[in-house]
């Protein structure tokens, strides 16, 4: 069981400004296994994940990437374990589709032949592959998300880090994507708000709550009745798989 | 597609290649009488019988004239690519960021307090660089906001600021300096390339080939940013280090410059926006070709003035301005939506 875990996190905390972002957070990921990050807006799963693709750095606590703390590794080869689909606005213009997705490979040491079948592969997957020489600048919001997804899938890390990845997208490519990620068979933590998505792929849960784990494990265990309530504030059952929400609680009830 | 493409960019580059070699040899014969084309060809290669003063005149005051406003042009284009890039912000640029205005109102200090040998040999250009760094870091001061980064019109805004507090920190020098100190570094204001002599080049001929170099092998690092911070950093760029190596070599690029030919505006500016449209902004290509367009254009544009109203010379910065004007529009226009 332990030497199956591919990243280990032990106490981790995070304050900004006096705020507490996270605080000790630890749970482990599992080879190949699928995770789901949850939680209400401002739990903290952005600042895990930011923890995580090194943009930040932890406060206390630490972070094991095959038992080596993630301080120890080189930026470059830790990027080609690790690799994330990170939420941040950005205007492209001036590199084509086709250089977009061969600059997620920047961490690591390829053929050029082995980066165009990479590239070509990816961007096929994620539907752009007719538009391989068109100008990034030109894209709607979701493909813009469907165009970072191929650039993760051509680097093909260990660990797949996804920040909210339905974010933009319509439901065909919330699905199509997810499961190309799937289908890789690696190990994936993925954030969510929304529920629906989480229970159709996680094997394993994570449950934020003020930037405190509030629960892991399998669904089931995670979301039940009562911890939906004080979490999500909202009337909630999960069975078989699926969440069905009678609504909001009221105010009063959530404290 | 992508042979294609390659293709283009190895057409763009001849083309460039050979503008630049017609603009240096305009640059270095034009004006010399109607000489036989053989005259000028001995006397640039310093035959046993050329003629003396056409010799002269081609190697102690075109050659070296020419070859500093090419390497101005070079790193002020460099310059504008570097912090275009890291900056993520279209309009930044050594002169309007006040990299120049500090560098120059260094200069302009050094010029009136500093003993002329100092001044001449290391003074001047490294006071030069210590301007550009703190105007540098004056600006990314005032525009960063904790937690918030940096706002794109904040930075410009600052810049400004900036650029107009050390060009006031100049005319003060120049007004308490006695009038013959005066008319020395009163080119830094306008920006002369004229009387350059062989020996206030090497700065330059060092630090524009090495700093060509460097940036180049960092094409896909400066790609990455373009993708955003936070996902150039999760692909295992050393964003903070890079940026602080990067700022400096902007702020020497961009210093050296003022200490040769004075305040150039806009060539950082306007030339990677044009280099941009011919290839496209991956600066595996962007790189190469500013570098070499930013050459050309100064040194067509220092041919123009020293030309139009000859045997008077205009500074660089009034033709300058004639020149980048439609451009800048032409990019303001292109850049409305990112800023």
């Amino acid at each position: 069981m332990a030497s199956d875990t591919v990243l280990q996190l032990h106490g981790i905390g995070l304050a900004k400004s006096g705020k507490r972002l996270l605080e000790d957070i630890s749970f482990g990921l599992e080879r190949g296994k699928f995770h789901a990050l949850l939680g209400p807006n401002g739990a903290g799963k952005s600042s895990l994940m930011k923890i995580l693709y090194r943009v930040e750095r932890a406060g206390t606590g630490e972070v094991m990437l095959d038992g080596k703390p993630l301080t120890n590794w080189p930026r470059t080869a830790y990027a080609a374990r690790v690799g994330a689909l990170v939420q941040e606005a950005v205007t492209l213009s001036g590199l084509s589709l086709g250089e977009v997705v061969r600059l997620g490979m920047l961490p690591l040491r390829l053929s050029a032949g082995e980066m165009n079948d990479r590239c070509g592969e990816a961007l096929e997957l994620v539907g752009l592959a007719d538009r391989i020489a068109d100008d990034a600048a030109y894209l709607s919001g979701g493909e813009q998300q469907r165009l970072f997804f191929a650039q993760l899938l051509a680097l093909d890390p260990d660990i797949y880090l996804l920040d909210e990845p339905h974010n933009h997208l319509d439901l065909h490519y919330q699905y199509v994507l997810l499961n190309a990620v799937k289908a890789r068979g690696k190990t994936v933590l993925a954030s969510f708000h929304d529920l629906t998505l989480a229970t159709r792929y996680c094997d394993q849960a994570f449950l934020l709550n003020h930037g405190r784990l509030a629960a892991q494990g399998a669904l089931a265990e995670v979301l039940t009745t009562e911890r939906m309530a004080e979490v999500y504030r909202v009337d909630a059952r999960y069975s078989e798989g699926i969440v069905r929400i009678e609504g909001a609680l009221a105010q009063s009830n959530a404290n | 597609m992508e042979q294609s493409s390659d293709n283009h960019y190895g057409l763009v580059l001849a083309g460039v290649g050979l503008a630049l070699a017609l603009a240096i040899a305009a640059g270095v014969f034009w004006g010399t009488a109607n000489l036989p084309v053989d005259e000028r060809i001995k006397a640039l290669l310093r035959l046993p019988d050329a003629q003396r003063n056409l010799e002269l005149i081609i190697w102690e005051w075109r050659l070296p004239r020419v070859i500093a406003v090419a390497l101005v042009g070079a790193a002020l284009s460099l310059a504008g690519v570097i912090m275009q890039a890291l900056l993520r912000n279209p309009l930044a640029d050594p002169y309007l960021l006040g990299l120049s205005s500090g560098a120059s109102a260094a200069a302009t200090a050094s010029i009136v307090w500093l003993p002329a040998v100092v001044m001449t040999t290391v003074g001047l250009p490294l006071l030069a660089f210590a301007g550009a760094m703190v105007a540098f870091l004056v600006t990314l001061g005032l525009a960063f906001r904790p937690g918030r980064g940096m706002d794109k019109l904040m930075l410009i805004l600052a810049g400004i600021a900036v650029s107009l507090f050390f060009s006031s920190v100049s005319a003060f020098f120049l007004h308490i300096a006695d009038p013959h100190v005066t008319r020395n570094a009163l080119s830094f204001l306008m920006g002369s390339a004229s009387g350059t002599k062989w020996s206030q080049l090497w700065p330059l001929a060092v630090v524009v080939p090495v700093a060509c170099l460097a940036v180049f092998a960092l094409s896909r690092h400066l790609d990455a940013v373009l993708l955003g911070d936070e996902r150039a950093v999760a692909l295992g760029v050393p964003l903070n280090a890079m940026r602080v190596g990067l700022f400096s070599v902007a702020a020497l690029l961009a210093g050296l410059a003022v200490a040769i030919a004075g305040i150039v505006g806009f060539v950082g500016l306007v030339v990677p926006h044009m280099a941009r449209l011919l290839v496209g902004a991956s600066h595996r290509r962007l790189v190469p070709l500013a570098v070499v367009l930013g050459m050309i254009v100064l040194v067509v544009v220092d041919l123009l003035c020293r030309i139009v109203l000859a045997p008077e010379e205009l500074p660089l910065g009034v033709l300058l301005a004639l020149f980048a004007a439609p451009p800048f529009v032409v990019i303001l226009r292109r850049v409305r939506r990112g800023l």
